[in-house]
């Protein structure tokens, strides 16, 4: 029996109250006081759910991410109509888990409870800093004092599973400022962390505009002294900029490192799908219409699907497993992949020979793992 | 004794930017060579390359009908030149081919060193030489110094020149009138033996090798059987005829004429340039005396920057020197750089443009080391060597005496930038011969290193006389110097392929500048890379490469991959570019490193 990759799902929800300078992810500014077409949105997005599900009937569901843009712009009622439509369409493993990206803004807190009670389990709060000055330079619409009251709410509730987004290196910071940012991350005891230097991405308004960044050294530094304040609370690196306490690493993150499958869903949303077809595994990439606009009016939703091929296959699959702290094993590799490592013999033998990779896994070495481009050029 | 007496051969001797590719159309449209609607901007620089950077590589020839005001028609058979220092020798075969040349000079700049040199080569030749005076439509124009110059540095009488103007047309029917009042027509015999100079062959896809010729004595007829003096071997012509200049059939060239044969060769050794080609039954007739082969004057290395292409590299430079005899390459194998060709050129400019075209028209990526004369090496066995690639070079303890090649460097620049080519001149080792003042002009003769005169020397001096000074130089011995070779190490490893031979004196100091520029071309990476120059076992300058912290993307998002591949096929492209040296990769700018420092 041929057997397929673990199964997740991500659901796109694409509008920022504002569009932060940083970012270059799928999403779109509301209109001021204007509200999102909600209604319309979780048709579509039902719609697109329902043609999606039907192609992966029999297989089972791992995890659920809803992320943005700003989900928690959506009511509590729209993010459980969406749950039940898809624990009604696919069967789902008994404590599968439920991820939903929320802002620290006071409006969205007050739906903390509902997103708990429609079955959210876990939260993952975009905190970014603890600086007012840095939130301000972000171009976030939080303050660091809505940001505490945020993650004390969420807690006070009874999310068991809550991650913070942090970044460092933000403009103006210092190594002092920098770390102690960090701390008080650290100090609400979470579970999770997803701590990752500010990089400047092409089409973002940072890029046509750079702002002041801190010296390479002091980055440098920020992110070794800041390793050690993170170990000391108890919390370890699995991922290239993920942290967690033993047994809460995002199981939804876990599977797109190990080259899991997952569905998208929600405009400009990307999937990975794998069957078995004359005794090869195919693996075919989905991508979903990225304006909101024509996402809601069209009758098909996708705007590409690709096959991936051999060739494309090495890199992409080191390029998600080679993040992990542990990388994989190369069972996984078959599992995953259906493919024998023979075509990667050759790269492997040079990465290790480099000391970039360790010898019995499919894992970066130390060096390897600072290097992580340089080392993934072996696979392209 | 037979022949046309109303054929006028010639050529144009003119500075590049003095306007003898607008001259040449004129003359073509004058004489109804083409229809306007073919008349394209300069037809004969046919070459891409040729047309983009407004000069003209390779001969080419072009028959006119001439109606003159004597109610006779006559026969023009113009044979374009190569313009530019590096090509001069391409210049002497053209000349060679004609009775007469006209002498185009810029009637607001004055004379031109490489003019002069061509003239003289054509007075040796005994042409008769026709001084006109172009662009006389700029407010700028001084034709009676102008006039006064050519007299006293060339020492032509040019009191009739034609005031001309190529662009507006002025002046042009009457230079015609003079070509065909004073250029004398050619003489010969069509009922001798056949005698053709061969003035150039290339190679074409569908034809084979097709080959310019003048007709010195006979006639050559399409079907006839012809013999190559050189090599013996026989052919049938497939066919003759004349450039109009599009290539028209006409079955027969008669003694004087200018034209080409095709014959079925199939290899340009097959009829080298300077060759005579006669009848099969008049086989022991005469050589033509032939041209001087050209020596290349640069050498460089290049090589595939994917040793995948080396087959394919191959392949083109056989293929390029079947159009370019001057083009010399020996296979070159390199620690650093695998394997590639060791190429001679003409000058840096010959040099640019045959790794563009293997670039462009044969889809290569080719990274060039930096460029080197030839040195003469006595031996302490009393051998004489020559060396062309500084890797190369023997241990010093075996050479007696090491020599570097001199020039004869003659420059004509006016009087405001004297000094400025002068002082040029001593820091590139020159040691001045003579100088002589002319109306406007000051003529300048050097001896100096050839190494310094044709890496970038005529940049700078363009430079240093705000491109008014011209410059024309030739090989004449070579000359005792203390040569050193200067090594780059990287991680205290030679790197052959950066290695170069220079002054004593100045190797110290470019040593520091060679490490300073290669600091600033080594991309950091994973660790500390350590350059250093070195002379015989003697580090003279050392600097380091700092080690990047870490090189890898910190937020990725599990299901959008794009990014990320995008970011890794931007940073492959980087390093397609790059060239792995040990444990580090080189950019390619690196190798031309010594090329780019102010020395």
């Amino acid at each position: 029996m041929h057997t397929l990759p673990t199964l997740s799902l991500y659901i796109h929800i694409p509008w920022c109250v504002r569009k932060c300078p940083y970012c270059d992810f799928n999403s779109h500014a509301t209109q001021a006081g204007d509200d999102i077409p909600e209604a319309t949105y979780i048709a579509a997005l039902l719609q697109d759910l329902a043609t999606e599900l039907k192609a992966v009937a029999g297989r089972r569901l791992h995890s659920i991410f809803i992320g943005g843009g700003t989900p928690s712009l959506m009511s509590a009622e729209g993010i459980g109509d969406i749950l039940t439509f898809v624990k009604t369409h696919i069967d789902c493993e008994s404590d599968t888990e439920v991820t939903l990206e929320a802002n620290p803004g006071t409006f969205e807190q007050a739906k903390f409870a509902g997103f708990l009670e429609q079955g959210v389990n876990r939260l993952s709060i975009g905190v970014q800093s603890f600086d007012d000055d840095c939130l301000q330079a972000l171009g976030r619409i939080h303050s660091a004092r809505q940001a505490k009251l945020a993650i004390g709410k969420a807690q006070a509730l009874g999310f068991e599973r809550i991650n913070l987004d942090l970044m460092h290196g933000l403009p103006g910071q210092t190594l002092a400022s920098g770390l102690a940012d960090l701390q008080q991350a650290l100090d609400f005891g979470t579970d999770h962390l997803s701590w990752y230097q500010l990089t400047i991405e092409p089409n973002t308004e940072f890029h046509s505009r750079p702002p002041n960044l801190p010296d390479e050294e002091v980055l440098v530094d920020i992110q070794d002294q800041g390793q050690g304040l993170i170990e000391a609370a108890g919390l370890s690196q699995y991922e290239i900029s993920a942290y967690s306490k033993p047994a809460n690493q995002a199981r939804h993150n876990l599977n797109y490192w190990r080259f899991g499958d997952y569905i998208g869903v929600g405009a400009g949303a990307h999937g990975k799908v794998s069957y078995w077809q004359s005794g090869s595994m195919v693996i075919e990439r989905r991508v979903k219409l990225r304006q909101p606009k024509a996402y809601m009016s069209a009758i098909n939703a996708l705007s590409s699907s690709h096959i991936v091929t051999p060739e494309e296959l090495q890199l992409e699959f080191f390029m998600n497993a080679l993040r992990l702290q542990a990388g994989v094993s190369t069972d996984d590799y078959l599992a995953n992949t259906g493919q024998t490592l023979s075509n990667v013999k050759g790269a492997l033998v040079s990465a290790r020979k480099a000391g970039l990779m360790m010898p019995d896994r499919l894992q970066a070495s130390p060096l390897g793992w600072r290097f992580l481009n340089d080392l993934l050029t072996y696979f392209e | 004794m037979s022949i046309n007496p109303l054929i006028r051969n010639f050529s144009i001797i003119a500075h590049i930017d003095h306007g003898k590719s607008t001259i040449a159309d004129r003359f073509i449209q004058m004489c109804g060579g083409l229809s306007d609607r073919e008349m394209e901007q300069q037809v004969l620089d046919s070459m891409d390359i040729e047309r983009e950077r407004g000069i003209t590589i390779k001969a080419q020839s072009v028959t006119l009908d001439f109606h003159s005001n004597d109610g006779k028609t006559y026969q023009l058979n113009f044979i374009d030149t190569p313009g530019h220092v590096d090509f001069s020798y391409e210049v002497s075969r053209s000349l060679e081919a004609c009775e007469g040349a006209l002498l185009v000079v810029d009637a607001a700049q004055g004379v031109e060193a490489q003019s002069v040199a061509n003239c003289y080569t054509a007075l040796e030749l005994g042409l008769e030489v026709v001084p006109v005076l172009n662009k006389m439509d700029l407010p700028q124009a001084d034709p009676d110094k102008v006039k006064q110059e050519i007299e006293e540095v060339i020492g032509i009488d040019s009191s009739d020149a034609v005031a001309a103007s190529a662009k507006s047309g002025m002046g042009m029917n009457d230079v015609l009138e003079q070509l065909v009042e004073l250029i004398p027509a050619p003489e010969g015999d069509e009922d001798a033996p056949l005698q053709a100079l061969i003035i150039d062959s290339w190679f074409d896809n569908y034809l084979g090798i097709v080959s310019l010729v003048r007709i010195k004595n006979g006639v050559l007829r399409k079907k006839d059987r012809i013999v190559v003096k050189s090599t013996g071997l026989q052919y049938g012509v497939d066919g003759v005829g004349i450039f109009t200049p599009k290539r028209n059939q006409t079955d027969i060239l008669r003694a004087g004429e200018v034209g080409y044969v095709v014959a079925g060769i199939k290899d340009i050794h097959g009829a080298p340039v300077g060759d005579t080609l006669t009848h099969v039954k008049t086989a022991d007739v005469e050589s033509l005396p032939g041209f001087k082969k050209v020596q290349p004057q640069v050498y460089a290395g290049l090589f595939p920057t994917s040793s995948d292409d080396y087959e394919d590299f191959r392949e083109a430079l056989a293929k390029l020197s079947l159009n370019d005899a001057s083009l010399f390459y020996e296979p070159e194998s390199s620690d650093a750089l695998g394997f590639g060709f060791r190429c001679g050129f003409l000058g840096m400019l010959h040099m640019e443009i045959i790794q563009e075209r293997l670039e462009r028209e044969y889809n290569l990526d080719l990274l060039t080391t930096a460029p080197t004369v030839i040195y003469e090496l006595e031996l302490n066995n009393g051998n004489v060597v020559y060396v062309d690639n500084p890797s190369k070079l023997p241990d010093m303890g075996g050479v007696a005496e090491m020599r570097e090649p001199i020039v004869e460097a003659n420059i004509l620049v006016p009087q405001e930038h004297l000094g400025n080519v002068i002082t040029l001149c001593v820091q590139k080792r020159g040691v001045q011969k003579n100088m002589q003042f002319t109306a406007t002009q000051v003529a300048l003769t050097y001896d100096m290193p050839m190494s310094e005169v044709v890496l970038d020397f005529f940049d700078r001096l363009k430079s240093v006389s705000r491109g008014y000074a011209s410059l024309e130089y030739n090989f004449v011995r070579f000359e005792e110097a203390k040569l050193v070779r200067l090594d780059i190490l990287i991680n205290a490893e030679r790197v052959d392929a950066l290695a170069v031979i220079m002054h004593r004196d100045n190797a110290q100091g470019r040593g520091r500048l060679l490490c300073e520029k290669m600091k600033e071309l080594i991309p950091r990476q994973m660790f500390d890379v350590a350059i250093q120059a070195a002379i015989g076992g003697n580090i003279v300058s050392r600097t380091t490469v700092k080690a990047l912290r870490k090189n890898v993307t910190a937020k990725c998002y599990g299901g959008d991959i794009s990014r990320k591949k995008k970011l890794l096929a931007k940073q492959k492209e980087g390093k397609k570019r790059m060239k792995q040296v040990g444990s580090v990769e080189i950019p390619q700018d690196a190798f031309l490193a010594v090329l780019k420092i102010d020395s």
